[in-house]
Parts: C-alpha cells; structure tokens; sequence
C-alpha cells in the first residue's frame, strides 16, 4: 500500500493559535499547523508544553483564549461527533462489560441497540477482544483495557482521532505491539490522528510528521516529516533511517528541554 | 488462613471470654443483680420473651423505617448537593453544621412536634443515618473521573445522561458505604429514640423495656435487651453487607476475593 494522500485543502487549520487558563501563565503561544485528511500528527516535547491541552482545545474540551482553530470549517465543539479521544488512561466505567463499554460512545450518538451490538462486535474483533466481551474491566490488564479504548474510540467512525498519550502506562513490548495494530487498524479505516507521545521512537513509528514543541509557553520549535511508506511493521525499527530519525528527533527534543 | 479456623478461632475466644466473666464472679463474689451470669441473662431472655419479642419488633420496625426514610432523602439531597458547584458550596456547610448538633438534645422538640412513640422515634433514627447517606453520595457524586465527564462531553451526552448513565453509577460504591454505616446506626437510633420518646401506651420498643427493667434493678433483663438489640444490628448490618455485595461483586474493587 502506498502512503496515505494528504488531500489539497487541510482538515484542521490552527493559526496563531494562544492558549492561557484564566489569568496564569500562557501554555501554548503562536501555534500555526495545517493538517490534512490522513495525517498522523506525533506531538512531543518536554513535560508543561502544552501538547495535552492543544489536543483538548482541538477536541473542544478547553476553550480557545485566541487565535483560530477550525475542523474542516467548522468550531471544535460543532465538530465533535467527528472527533474520538483516547485518553492516558482506558477510562472505562468499571460496572459495564467489555462489549456494553466499546458501546457507551456510540449509545450516546444516538446509535440504535442492534447496530451498537453490531458494531461492537467487530470492533471487539478488530482489535482483538473477541475472548473477553463478557469480562469487566478489572479483569483484563493495561494492554487490554487500552484496547477497549480504541474499540470505543473507532466505533463512532471518527475523522479525527485524538490520543493523549495512550500507551505511556504500558511497558515498551506491549506499546510496541499496539502501536503495530494501531497502524494496522489505520489501513483500513481512514482518519488523522493527533498523537501526544513522550516516546520518540513511538513517535518516528507512527507519525507522518512530528512536532517538537518547546515548553513554557509551548511553541512550535521544529517540524520534522516521516517520509517512511505504510504499511509500516515492526521491522521497520531496525533500519538506518529510522535510527537516524530518532536520533534527529531525541536531538531537537534534548535542545528544548532545557 | 484454613477455611474451618474461621469459625474455631471466634468460638475458642467466646468460650474463653465466658470463662472469665464466670470467674469473675465465682472470684469476686458479685450478686446476680450486679454481674449476671451468662446463664441467668438467657433465663431472662426465655421468659421475658413476651415483652422482648414484640418490642424487638417495634424497635426493628422503627429501624427500618428510619433508615430507609433516611436512604431515600439523603440520596436526594446528595443530587441536588452535586447539581451544581454553587449549590454545593452554599449548603453543604449547613448540612455539616446539622450533623454537628447533638441530636439527644433534639428529643423533646421532636416530641413536641411529631408527638411520643413512632413518629419521634422514627425521627430520630433518620437524624442519625441521613448524614453518612449525605456525606458519603454527595463525595461520590462529586468526584467522577475528570477523562469520564470528558468522554461524556465529547459525545455531547445530555445532563440526565451525564448524571443517570455516569454520575450515579460511579457513586454507587460511595452511596453503598454511607447505607452501610447508617445500616449500623439505625437499630441504635431506634433503641435511642424509643429510650427517649417512647412510652408504654404509644411505643414500647426495647428502649422503653429498658426504662422499666432499670427502675427495677432488673440487670439480667438488661442484658437481655442488649443481646436482642445485638441480633437485630446483626441482621441489619448483614442485610446491608448482602446489598453492597450484590450490587458491586461483579466490577468494584471492594468486593473482590483478595486471590481473584
């Protein structure tokens, strides 16, 4: 499979984008960025950069202080029913089953029973979770809640997807795994992803471009496109270039965590 | 720990702890009317048991009512403390300033109000288990998971959504504990109360039996109703266990086997 096209006008446009919560210092100052349909946006950058509340502003959460923001035309919150978040942790209500939580989402949009039950199904499948749709949350580990999150996440059919970093509680086999799938899961439905990661390797991995921001207030401090094709597997890790990109990323990373 | 151990080791102590109680009056030399024997309190169960049963009955009956009355407004008053930050900042400290006030001091008023027997005793009670219900809701009510009410949001859920599909499940192990501690105190609200407030012509539950037997050094009578009041807090306190078991068994930490 080829590289996903990146269509001509972008999906999500923020410019001059700034950020404060009520009269504190400023989080996010100056953030201009294009996104286009497909993309896989890897924030990353030193801890109190902003990058958790910029994906909050995109998906509505928080408001705008200035500065535009727009979801194919529209505001954050009128986009919402588009948009998924992942968050850092599975956030999923512990008295529901795994097949009754990947269906939460979707009741709340409305969805009718049968096809909720349908849907949840072959996300369960999807992602995995076939042997345990009648298991309660607390009965399944970190990996396999995180993979109801997804599952809850992608039934609504989002354009957008919005991770905070998802896997930062997992140990490193298990991210690794997952972010396999997640690709893998990206094949065949399509959305842009905005990805806050702290792991550069998960970063280079996934994303079509990464950027590097710089904290206190957070700004955009360096762009860097992931030319790699998709499908990208595991192997993929052990080659040159991506080394190399790792390298180039840690490098920029270390320069503004200072 | 081996399973029949459980039920040995209580018995062993039991059988030690009426050892003593016989040795200290073999040793002491007590009259009956001061330290009865263990004995002589079933005695005095057996054949009291014509006033001991129906006011058992009485008691356990104000209990329930009490409770439940209790139960029920506190889990409203929790929601409408949770409705809104506003609402709760202006009258949770007045719900504290209420649970503060000795409510024995409260007795003749709620007489004077509710007149004598079932409807001051049953006040009573519910004064004493309204505010675990209260207190214990309105923190579950307030501290859903911020990722939780996030997630609602970004699927434009409804406030009735907000509160019925997330809020109240979400406090339910909150609201179980504040149900069990006032499980507990209801059955002693009600001896209180009817301690209090009751007479033999409107209410003679076990308080009152105690007002009598103590005008007559009756002391293994006492006993007696002690160890009747003990039966129906147990019955309460495992009715109220079983609830909270049933209900989160399944998914809450708090009724996990520590081996799961």
């Amino acid at each position: 499979m080829e590289r996903t096209k990146i269509s001509k006008s972008p999906q999500v446009i923020l410019k001059g984008l700034h950020k404060r919560y009520g009269l504190g210092d400023t989080v996010l100052k100056d953030i201009d960025l294009e996104v286009g349909k497909g993309e896989f946006i890897g924030l990353i950058g030193p801890s109190g950069c902003g990058k958790s509340t910029l994906l909050k502003m995109i998906a509505g959460l928080t408001p705008v202080t200035s500065g535009t923001l727009e979801i194919d035309g529209k505001t954050p919150e009128a986009a919402r029913d588009q948009m998924s978040f992942i968050f850092q942790e599975a956030t999923l209500l512990p008295w529901l089953t795994v097949h009754k939580n990947i269906q939460t989402t979707m009741r709340l949009h409305g969805v009718d029973k049968k096809e909720c039950q349908r849907i949840a199904d072959k996300m369960a499948a999807l992602v995995g979770l076939d042997h345990v749709k009648g298991f309660y949350p607390r009965q399944l580990s970190g990996g396999m809640q995180m993979r109801v999150s997804i599952a809850r996440a992608l039934s609504v059919s989002p354009k957008i997807l919005l991770l905070d970093e998802p896997f930062g509680a997992l140990d490193e086999m298990t991210r690794d795994h997952l972010n396999e799938e997640l690709l893998k899961i990206r094949s065949i439905e399509e959305w842009t992803a905005f990805f806050v990661t702290h792991s550069v390797s998960e970063a280079v991995f996934l994303s079509t471009e990464i950027i590097v921001l710089t904290a206190n207030p957070g700004t955009i401090y360096k762009k860097i496109f992931v030319d790699f094709p998709y499908p990208r597997t595991a192997k993929i890790r052990e080659s040159p270039e991506f080394q190399r990109l790792v390298s180039e990323v840690s490098h920029h990373l270390r320069s503004v965590d200072r | 720990m081996k399973k029949h151990l459980i039920w040995i080791l209580p018995a062993l102590t039991g059988a030690i702890l009426i050892g003593l109680w016989y040795a200290i009056i073999i040793i002491g030399g007590q009259p009956h009317y001061v330290l009865p024997s263990p004995w002589q309190i079933l005695e005095a169960c057996v054949r009291e048991r014509e006033m001991l049963i129906p006011a058992a009955l009485r008691t356990g009956f104000a209990a329930i009512v009490g409770f439940v009355a209790a139960v029920g407004g506190g889990s409203i008053i929790a929601l409408v403390l949770a409705s809104s930050r506003w609402v709760h900042r202006a009258f949770y400290p007045w719900v504290l300033v209420m649970q503060m006030t000795p409510l024995i001091v409260l007795v003749p008023i709620f007489v004077l109000w509710f007149g004598e027997g079932l409807p001051s005793i049953t006040a009573i009670t519910f004064g004493i288990c309204f505010f675990p219900v209260v207190a214990n809701t309105t923190m579950g009510l307030i501290s859903t998971d911020k990722n939780l009410l996030d997630l609602f949001r970004m699927s434009n859920a409804s406030f009735t959504q907000e509160i019925f599909l997330l809020r109240m499940p979400y406090a339910l192990p909150y609201f179980l504990t504040g149900v069990k501690i006032a499980g507990t105190l209801a059955p002693i609200g009600a001896i209180t109360g009817d301690f209090l407030a009751g007479t033999a012509s409107t209410y003679a539950g076990l308080g009152y039996l105690v007002q009598n037997y103590r005008s007559q050094i009756m002391t293994a009578e006492l006993f007696a109703v002690a160890f009747v009041g003990c039966i129906i807090g147990f019955i309460f306190v495992a009715s109220v266990n079983f609830v909270h078991w049933y209900l989160l068994h399944n998914w809450h930490e708090s009724s996990l086997k520590a081996d799961h």
